[in-house]
């Protein structure tokens, strides 16, 4: 092991990106989750839906921006096409049925992905401009993993500001802290529900895009980032913007660090303080509600 | 309030003598999956114990089960130890760990028990994977079969094997139904039903529900000595977490909080996994489908259904 400053440089940089991609997964889930009070296991599924509809966009259309797009769109598409049929009546059926139908829902989302793109892995090309690496913080770091974690420091920004400072972030901020009071309010919660689902599965179809060139697109990728993300979410608190960013800057740290410093043992970390959370601080580390 | 009706009584001998038969009169393959049925049966049930008794929806009952085919494994193969010890050994193991787990996690509820027995089991998985004595990713391979000579029984032979893997099935059926019925069991149902009323009557609630997590625990611990005996090989892939998911399944599917039911859950889940499996490679969705199928249809399980029909009283209730 190099002790160098450059390589805890260059580790600090892949804990970065990790967290990002966490993060832009998480962040959909833990409001789907504090919102609807919805547990939707199938959200791992969908990231990984993003990714396979963005490989199949760039070899269609050429270009990895293209796929960008064609991800979080599709997703969106498909999420409002499961929110209908399944999720909205799945809403009041406590947590216990909706984790079984979304591990159902895993089954059908990975077969009908292998039956449809097959069971090998699949790279995505990465777009020209950013395929080489670049000098920053003085090392030398691929420009993709750089727009990676750009990509996730806008979003981050992008959704603070949304939550923070317009009026449909009060709305659902006050749909998470009380949504029948919100609902005596005149906010139409369902709509806003159904709005906040979309940008969820939005949001992890371009987290599944994003995955894609450093990862390949393979049928078990959804399953593994699930857990992950669960952890996240419930470490920084259901509902929790903030709760999510921290959440998602901890577990990516743990396992970028954790796989150099005690290779092997890093997961077993992230599930020690999953489970000290739970004990200590069952509402996370930064809950919404008040 | 946990009642052995007539109907549950009879449904899981006929299941039990329907497997036994089939197990007789089919191939050897009859008998692989006879076996399979058996094992995810006391796995089930054991769940069923503590998820649809207890409230306690465990997402590390598949580890526990590791833990006790590792057990055992590790006693046969790796210290030589006699099978009666060895057995022991694997009970106990999962028992402790289940103990440890109920007593962390009895405290929290809903979606963070959820969680909380995902965590325990994914680090008891990642330590075993991890673990070089243990073979690590490899596993270990063999284990050997309990040795029942003396009742003039050969358990190389997989006929004899499964049957006696059914008897085991019949033996733990019989312990929980009686655990159940007995004040244990109905005080377990009262905490389910309503917790801050049973401590309110004096009860630690917590202590209870550790209590019966452990015992759980000792039945799946059982399954996983009989799952390391079948196939004579242990892997890390036991103790993950889809086993526990699986083991989940299969209580839906059959009807939880009745404890027949998952023993034709277990049945139905293996055999449309094989049938299924035969003309497709992918059953997994068939799986996926079968469970929204069964969660929209009211989450009763076909078992659960059917007894909820053919109750006498049930006729005139409003369904809530």
């Amino acid at each position: 092991m190099s002790g160098g400053i450059d390589f805890w440089t260059t580790q600090v940089l892949n804990g970065l990106q990790l967290s990002m991609l966490l993060f832009l997964l998480s962040i959909g889930l833990t409001v789907i989750f504090g919102l609807l009070h919805f547990v939707n296991l199938a959200h791992g599924a969908l990231y990984m839906l993003g990714a396979y509809v963005g490989v199949s966009a760039a070899s269609a259309l050429g270009s990895f921006w293209a796929a960008l797009a064609a991800g979080p769109a599709a997703v969106t598409l498909i999420g409002i096409a499961l929110y209908l049929a399944l999720i909205r009546r799945m809403r009041r059926a406590g947590p216990m049925n909706q984790v079984l139908v979304t591990f159902g829902l895993i089954f059908v989302i990975v077969d009908v992905v292998r039956i449809v793109w097959g069971d090998v892995a699949l790279g995505l090309e990465q777009p020209a401009m950013l395929s080489g690496p670049v000098e920053f913080l003085g090392v030398s770091y691929p420009a993709y993993r750089v727009f990676v974690i750009a990509t996730g420091l806008a979003v981050m920004a992008g959704l603070s500001l949304l939550l923070n400072r317009t009026q449909i972030g009060a709305m659902i901020r006050a749909g998470v802290e009380n949504d029948a009071m919100a609902a005596c309010l005149g906010i139409d919660v369902e709509r806003l529900f159904f709005i906040v689902f979309c940008v969820g599965c939005a949001l992890a179809g371009l987290a599944g895009v994003i995955a894609a060139p450093v990862f390949s697109a393979t049928p078990d990728m959804g399953t593994a980032i699930l857990i992950p993300t669960l952890i996240v979410v419930v470490i920084g608190g259901l509902g929790s913007l903030n709760g999510a960013i921290l959440g998602s800057m901890i577990v990516g740290f743990i396992q970028t660090f954790g796989a150099v410093v005690t290779p092997g043992l890093a997961s077993v970390m992230v599930y020690l303080l999953l489970a000290a959370v739970l004990i200590a601080r069952p509402e996370g580390l930064l809950p919404a509600r008040g | 309030m946990f009642r052995q009706t007539r109907t549950r009584t009879l449904t899981v001998a006929a299941t039990i003598a329907g497997l036994a038969l089939y197990a007789a009169l089919g191939g050897v393959f009859a008998r692989e999956i006879v076996t399979e049925i058996a094992v995810l049966a006391i796995l089930a049930i054991s769940l069923d114990f503590v998820a649809g008794f207890g409230g306690m929806v465990s997402l590390c009952h598949g580890a526990v089960f590791g833990l006790g085919a590792y057990g055992f494994a590790v006693s046969t193969a790796m210290l030589g130890l006699p099978t009666p010890v060895a057995a022991i050994a694997a009970v106990s193991a999962a028992t402790l760990f289940g103990l440890l787990v109920g007593a962390v996690t009895a405290n929290t509820a809903g979606i963070f028990f959820i969680m909380a027995t995902l965590a325990f089991g994914q680090m008891a998985y990642v330590l075993i994977f991890e673990s070089a004595t243990l073979g690590g990713d490899d596993g270990m391979s063999g284990v050997t079969r309990f040795d029942l000579s003396w009742l003039g029984l050969d358990l190389g032979d997989s006929l004899q094997f499964a049957l006696v893997c059914l008897a085991l099935l019949a033996l733990a059926y019989a312990f929980l139904a009686v655990v159940l019925r007995a004040a244990f069991g109905q005080t377990l149902i009262g905490i389910h039903a309503n917790e801050e009323r049973m401590c309110a009557l004096g009860l630690t609630a917590w202590r209870h529900k550790a209590l019966a997590f452990a015992i759980s625990s000792a039945v799946s611990g059982m399954a996983g000595a009989l799952a390391a005996q079948h196939t004579q090989f242990v892997s890390p892939d036991l103790l993950f977490w889809t086993v526990s998911g699986e083991a989940l399944v299969v209580v839906i599917l059959g009807g939880i909080g009745t404890l027949a039911g998952p023993v034709v859950g277990a049945a139905l889940l293996v055999l449309l996994k094989h049938e299924v499996g035969a003309w497709t490679d992918h059953w997994h969705m068939w799986v996926g489908l079968v469970l929204i199928a069964t969660v929209l249809a009211g989450g009763r399980g076909v078992y659960g259904q059917a007894e909820h029909l053919l109750a006498p009283h049930s006729a005139g209730r409003t369904h809530a």
